[in-house]
């Protein structure tokens, strides 16, 4: 039996100062199909980032995927496109079918569904059409999108780009014990005076 | 109008821009949209750079994208994300221009824009492309292909020649460099008091507009009324700098229209030419003839090297026995030496990032400076780091950005047949067959300019 939990990106939100770098590296390492390559200009496709930095009058802090170990998002998936892969819950955006299942159940608004890109175009679905302006256009595909903790490069590129250092990898197993030994010295240090 | 701005519906007041403007001009509460105070803005823009809020896609409650895109006069086929601290581009005003049968259309461009162009189209950070850029601006439909970096020598043969005679004279020392427009809109709002020891010459962008609506217009047997002069500039404060209403020593306006090195790149995507795949073509001559000490201005400390090279010369008529001049290379900072020239000891300075001249300032208004000549550029690493130039997507690719431009410009340089700008055989030209001499009449006229307070009373 799998023993080790989940990883997953957390953010400080005193820390954070609301700059989206996070979003920006996010789509940035995450969309070299698109011909994204170092500078802006590279760009032509929207940034759709897998983590969101969300306002409000308290501050601002990004949210992403928890990685939930009973992930209701693979639960609920008709079409098996949701897997847990190493340490973390990976949505296959080949196979997804934009149902939005995953969207109603995650507790954290962690997945958004929007369109599809590749070679910096729109992917279009093969037989649904709508109708729009000049007749019948093929429709575009829609897909889940959310966090896989970089798994292709290592590292998750939000916490490196962020300035202010508010971002972190919880590794759950070391965490847990990190935090039982300072409440031991911490009692110690109370205890022996 | 101002040049720099930050939408006010996009900022959400993190303040990274605030932490990297040299003035202190970007004002507002953290957490709430800023705003740019013009008096002091210099321009420079490396708030542009900076900036990483941009305009989500597909959020339906801020304005549409295509009228932002109108606001901030870009091009309407720009595909790439837009993001709160922008500058105001002038890319239609070029689009329609080309697209006019009546103009003679000229350009000249920045030694930087050739070492950076090449990123927006997904070649590798600081891939050299010089011939790319000029085959480019060819399929735009530029009549001729020109180059500020002429200009850059014929501001060294002026400015070295300005150098000499104060250090003979013993007049208005240290002189400053007055390439950076940034630099000396700072002077004239913070230090005008110091202002006569700017160095009187023209920026290179300055200089080459207004040769080509002279002896360009004479050469090309062209109305200098139909000549429309377009430069493409690493920097977002060069079209505050051809604005200024001196600037038309040729009668008419100097350099018609300024747009950055992205505004370029928007130009040859609107029109569907394939950058990455072009031919290497020359520039124009005689107007886009230069050697390397005019293509290291795009760097910090290029300036200065390139002026060394000709005033060692000069003063002591025998070659230099050492062209790289390394010791004024380098990133932001301060970088000072003393310079055996005969038996003058040149003492110099090299300023990057405008914060850094404060001190030397300070100093100097309490005379206690003895610099002979002092170079400064606005711009963290000189025009290269422009915020005219590339904007990288992310921060941990800004270093290799910045190292690699500087390292393609030297490359550059050393390259080149010839690497001192009074060598440059159509400079010589010029002055033989219509400037006369260096620090002359009509050098004077077309070439040098004034400068005026701008601080409050």
């Amino acid at each position: 039996m799998k023993t080790k939990l989940n990883s997953f990106v957390v953010a400080n939100a005193a820390k954070c100062i609301g700059c989206k770098s996070c979003e920006v590296a996010c789509f940035t390492v995450h969309n070299r199909n698109n011909h994204v390559a170092a500078t802006v200009g590279t760009v032509t496709v929207p940034i759709i980032p897998r983590l969101y930095l969300i306002r409000s009058e308290h501050g601002t802090i990004p949210i992403q995927c928890r990685h939930c170990e009973d992930a209701p998002c693979a639960n609920v998936c008709p079409v098996g496109a949701i897997k847990q892969e190493g340490n973390a819950i990976i949505i296959n955006e080949k196979t997804c079918i934009g149902c939005k299942t995953c969207l109603l159940a995650c507790p954290f608004g962690a997945i958004d569904l929007l369109p599809q890109y590749d070679d910096g175009k729109e992917v279009l679905q093969i037989n649904l059409k709508e109708e729009e302006e000049g007749g019948l256009t093929q429709k575009a595909r829609v897909i889940a999108y959310k966090c896989d903790l970089c798994e292709d490069i290592g590292e998750p590129a939000c916490i490196k780009a962020c300035p202010v250092n508010a971002l972190t990898l919880v590794t759950p197993t070391e965490e847990r014990k990190a935090r039982n030994k300072e409440a031991a010295l911490s009692l110690i240090k109370t205890i022996n005076g | 109008m101002s040049y720099i701005n930050i939408d006010q519906e996009l900022c959400t007041g993190c303040r990274r821009c605030a932490e990297v403007c040299p003035v202190d001009a970007i004002e507002g509460e953290e957490g709430k949209p800023q705003k740019i105070n013009t008096e002091i803005c210099i321009m420079c823009g490396q708030c542009v750079q900076k900036c990483s809020v941009y305009a989500p896609y597909f959020d339906d409650g801020i304005t549409p994208i295509n009228m932002k895109l109108q606001e901030r006069g870009m091009l309407e086929s720009v595909k790439e994300p837009l993001f709160a601290a922008y500058n105001i581009g002038q890319a239609k005003k070029v689009r329609e221009a080309l697209a006019n049968p009546q103009l003679f259309k000229v350009v000249q461009c920045a030694p930087a824009v050739r070492v950076a162009i090449a990123e927006e189209f997904g070649l590798n950070l600081g891939a050299l492309t010089p011939g790319k850029m000029a085959a480019a601006l060819r399929r735009l439909g530029f009549n001729k292909v020109y180059d500020t970096n002429f200009g850059a020598d014929l501001t060294i043969m002026e400015e070295g020649n300005e150098l000499i005679k104060r250090v003979t004279e013993g007049k208005d020392l240290p002189l400053f460099t007055s390439c950076c427009p940034a630099w000396v809109k700072f002077m004239e709002q913070a230090y005008p008091e110091l202002l006569k020891n700017l160095s009187t010459c023209k920026s290179p962008q300055q200089m080459q507009g207004a040769i080509i609506k002279t002896y360009g217009a004479k050469i090309n047997n062209m109305d200098p009324a139909k000549i429309f002069s377009v430069s493409v500039m690493p920097c977002t404060c060069k079209p505050f700098e051809s604005d200024r209403p001196e600037m038309m020593a040729s009668g008419y306006k100097d350099v018609d229209v300024v747009i950055t090195t992205r505004e370029l790149a928007y130009l040859i995507k609107d029109k569907g030419i394939d950058f990455a795949n072009l031919p290497d073509e020359g520039f124009d001559l005689p107007l886009g003839d230069y050697t390397g000490a005019a293509t290291i201005f795009g760097s910090t400390g290029g300036v200065m090297e390139a002026a060394l090279r000709t005033a060692y010369e000069i003063i002591t008529k025998n070659p230099i026995p050492k062209i790289d001049i390394e010791f004024v290379r380098g990133g932001e900072g301060v970088r000072t030496a003393t310079v055996q020239i005969g038996d003058l000891e040149l003492k110099i300075a090299v300023v990057a990032g405008l914060k850094n001249v404060l001190p030397i300032l300070e100093d100097l208004k309490k005379g206690k400076s003895d610099y002979h000549f002092i170079e400064v550029m606005a711009c963290p690493e000189g025009c290269i780091s422009g915020g005219g130039q590339p904007k990288v997507l992310l921060e941990e690719y800004r270093g290799i950005a910045y190292k690699n431009r500087k390292d393609a410009i030297y490359k550059h340089d050393s390259e080149l047949k010839l690497r001192k700008s009074h060598e440059n055989p159509d400079i010589k030209k010029l002055y033989d067959e219509f400037l006369g001499e260096p620090l002359g009449k009509q050098s004077h006229h077309l070439l040098h300019t004034k400068y005026k307070s701008r601080k409050e009373k």
